[in-house]
């Protein structure tokens, strides 16, 4: 801002200069020297100096390869499959939020399932297109605490309004704990409503780890009580919402692929709610 | 007097007035005994037949009749048609003689038509004949197989009509008042073992009682497309539905068709075992395979492959899954390829119609089954 004024200044300064009435005129040796200074010296002197500046900045954005947090999204209509590689532990899967560690440079692995997609966290990093047959990589290192919002970015269908996601930067420990968790099945989720998501065939298209739900067709479930949201993005993970998603889906997102389950009656639809909003 | 064009011109202006009066006064004689006058009855004729002709130019023919279904459509026949153009070793009553037009004996009649004119008849009807159209419109299949039938009409047998058409019941009751014979008017079709009289007939007994009962109130309610079973479901009295689901479903299944695995079976085998998440397709086994899955998941274990397939095409075309659980099947199905179909269709027709052995991984066997063993 105040270099901008300074400029601002310097050039209302020469303009002034320029126009007074008062005119000397210059030797042709002078005008020359005058051009070579002011113009390519000065000039490429500036543009070094940032070019340098630029290319310090670089290496902290630029993908490492080693030891570093890769995390895979796989956008779809209209939501985003999620997989943590971090060298050493087994791939944990997860949908629709994406968590990283503060301080941390975390590598974006975009792909697509169906049409071009575009990941986007505006407050975190850059927007990033998702090609279908296409790999695209983004570097991405959150310097603060915090929710962020993040959506898809190219218009890809009904629901494309639809498709968004939270992004969570942790703290690096509360990170690891997080992710530890996320690698092993979820504890404390017995009762009826685990027994009918497998009764009425809930996982032949959800994953439930540790469970006999190993579908990949939908998105993953095995910690969806510890999300910030249901649904990519466009409703407040309560029990309510759970259920009102399983009962019309179609209603609160239109083209989506999951069917309405609205026959299992809403004592069914209540349980399995409870069931999933436990499992954390 | 000079006739000039003034004079034409105010009596074609007159004439639709005056048609409308004549019509108004009842100069116009609508009974049937009389008969059409010789022009009208040609000319209608001679429309009728035009129309069929044209329109047939449009049916996508399948390249051979559907055979198998015969006697699908001989026991809707029976039901459906017989009582107006007769039946092989069955004349028809004086009552349907003097309908104007006389519905045509169809041994004579089958034969000037082609088969793609024989299905837009049977699939659409005629009008002013009282032909009526196929009961469901989205079962080209079903309309096919009536085709395939009239194609043999002609030299059928009384005996083998019967058989055909009544099996095991040998007769046809008009309006199936007892439980027996409601179950007859069942067993025309599905056999006294609920096995199918034919390929195009499920497997029905051993079937879930409550997927049996959700059927036929989906058929009556035209919920699920299906000319055939809409008759025949109407055909029965409402009150015998849960009886007759409970029959049927008490009955044995059929032994288990034990078959060397051929690379088709093998692949369907995979697809209902473990989906194919790529291309969006879930895995059939995890809502078809268990006994303790929500009954109103049928059980396709041992069904025939034509019956499957064409189901599954049905699904996929969206053509069938107007209730709530048919949803979840056509979304199912939306993915499927006619390789994955068949392939399908092969693996549940050799499949152990009991239980299957759980679907999970073996690192969830260590972990959780103990526990849910000790649960149930």
């Amino acid at each position: 801002m105040s270099t901008g004024a300074l400029i601002w200044l310097a050039l209302v300064g020469l303009l002034v200069y320029a126009i007074r009435d008062r005119r000397r005129t210059w030797s042709e040796d002078a005008a020359g020297k005058l051009i070579l200074w002011a113009g390519p010296v000065f000039s490429s002197a500036v543009l070094l100096g940032l070019l340098t500046y630029a290319l310090w900045l670089m290496p902290a954005l630029r993908p490492t390869t080693h030891g570093v947090l890769r995390i895979e999204v796989t956008g779809t209509q209209f939501w985003w499959r999620v997989v943590y590689h971090k060298s050493g532990r087994p791939p944990a899967i997860s949908a629709n939020e994406i968590r990283l560690p503060v301080g941390e440079p975390v590598e974006f692995i975009l792909r697509s399932d169906d049409v071009v997609h575009s990941f986007w966290m505006p407050s975190l990093g850059g927007k990033m297109d998702m090609i279908p047959g296409r790999t695209n990589t983004l570097p991405v290192l959150a310097n603060r605490e915090g929710v962020y919002r993040g959506a898809c970015a190219e218009f890809c269908g009904t629901s494309h309004a639809l498709m968004a996601f939270s992004a969570v930067a942790m703290m690096p420990d509360d990170f690891d704990r997080w992710l530890n968790i996320q690698s092993s099945p979820a504890s404390g989720a017995a009762g009826p409503g685990r027994d009918l998501f497998t009764r009425h065939g809930c996982g032949s298209c959800h994953r439930i780890d540790g469970t006999e739900a190993r579908g990949l067709v939908g998105p993953d479930l095995s910690h969806i009580g510890g999300r910030e949201t249901v649904a990519a993005g466009v409703l407040p993970n309560t029990e309510e919402m759970i259920a009102r998603f399983i009962a019309e889906p179609e209603v609160l997102k239109p083209g989506t692929r999951m069917p309405s389950f609205a026959m299992l009656g809403s004592a069914d639809i209540r349980a399995i709610a409870r069931y999933l909003k436990g499992l954390r | 007097m000079h006739v000039d064009w003034k004079h034409v011109a105010i009596a074609l202006a007159i004439l639709p007035f005056a048609v409308v009066f004549a019509a108004w006064i009842g100069f116009f004689n609508v009974g049937a005994s009389s008969g059409h006058w010789k022009v009208t009855d040609w000319f209608l004729h001679f429309a009728m037949r035009s129309a069929v002709r044209t329109y047939a130019l449009a049916v996508d023919a399948p390249p051979e009749l559907p055979h198998h279904a015969v006697q699908t459509a001989a026991g809707h026949f029976a039901r459906g048609c017989a009582i107006c153009h007769g039946a092989p070793g069955e004349p028809r009553s004086p009552a349907v003689l003097r309908m104007l037009p006389q519905p045509p004996d169809l041994t004579e009649r089958v034969n000037s038509w082609s088969d793609a004119e024989l299905f837009r008849i049977v699939k659409h009807g005629v009008r002013f004949t009282g032909m009526p159209a196929w009961p469901s419109q989205r079962r080209d299949d079903e309309v096919w197989a009536m085709v395939a039938f009239l194609r043999r009409l002609p030299a059928l047998r009384a005996e083998a009509y019967r058989d055909l058409a009544y099996g095991p019941a040998g007769s046809l009751v008009d309006r199936p008042v007892t439980f027996e014979q409601a179950l007859a008017e069942c067993t025309r079709c599905h056999g006294v073992d609920g096995r199918g009289r034919s390929t195009a007939t499920p497997v029905i007994a051993s079937q879930k009682e409550s997927y049996l009962l959700r059927s036929l109130e989906a058929y009556a309610e035209d919920r699920r497309p299906g000319g055939v079973m809409a008759v025949a479901a109407r055909a029965v009295d409402g009150r015998h539905w849960r009886s007759l689901a409970a029959h049927f479903a008490a009955l044995p299944p059929p032994p288990v068709r034990a078959e060397a695995a051929t690379a088709l079976v093998q692949a369907g085998k995979e697809l209902a075992l473990e989906g194919d998440a790529l291309r969006r397709i879930p895995a059939c086994l995890v809502c078809h395979a268990s006994q303790d899955r929500n009954p109103a998941f049928p059980s396709l274990a041992g069904q025939p492959v034509p019956y499957v397939e064409q189901q599954l095409r049905l699904f996929r075309d969206g053509l069938r899954g107007d209730t709530g659980y048919g949803r979840l099947m056509r979304e199912v199905a939306r993915q499927l390829s006619d390789n994955d179909i068949a392939a399908l269709a092969e693996y549940f027709a050799t499949a152990d119609p009991r239980p299957a052995p759980s679907v999970e991984s073996a690192r969830d066997d260590e972990v959780y089954r103990p526990r849910d063993r000790s649960d149930r």
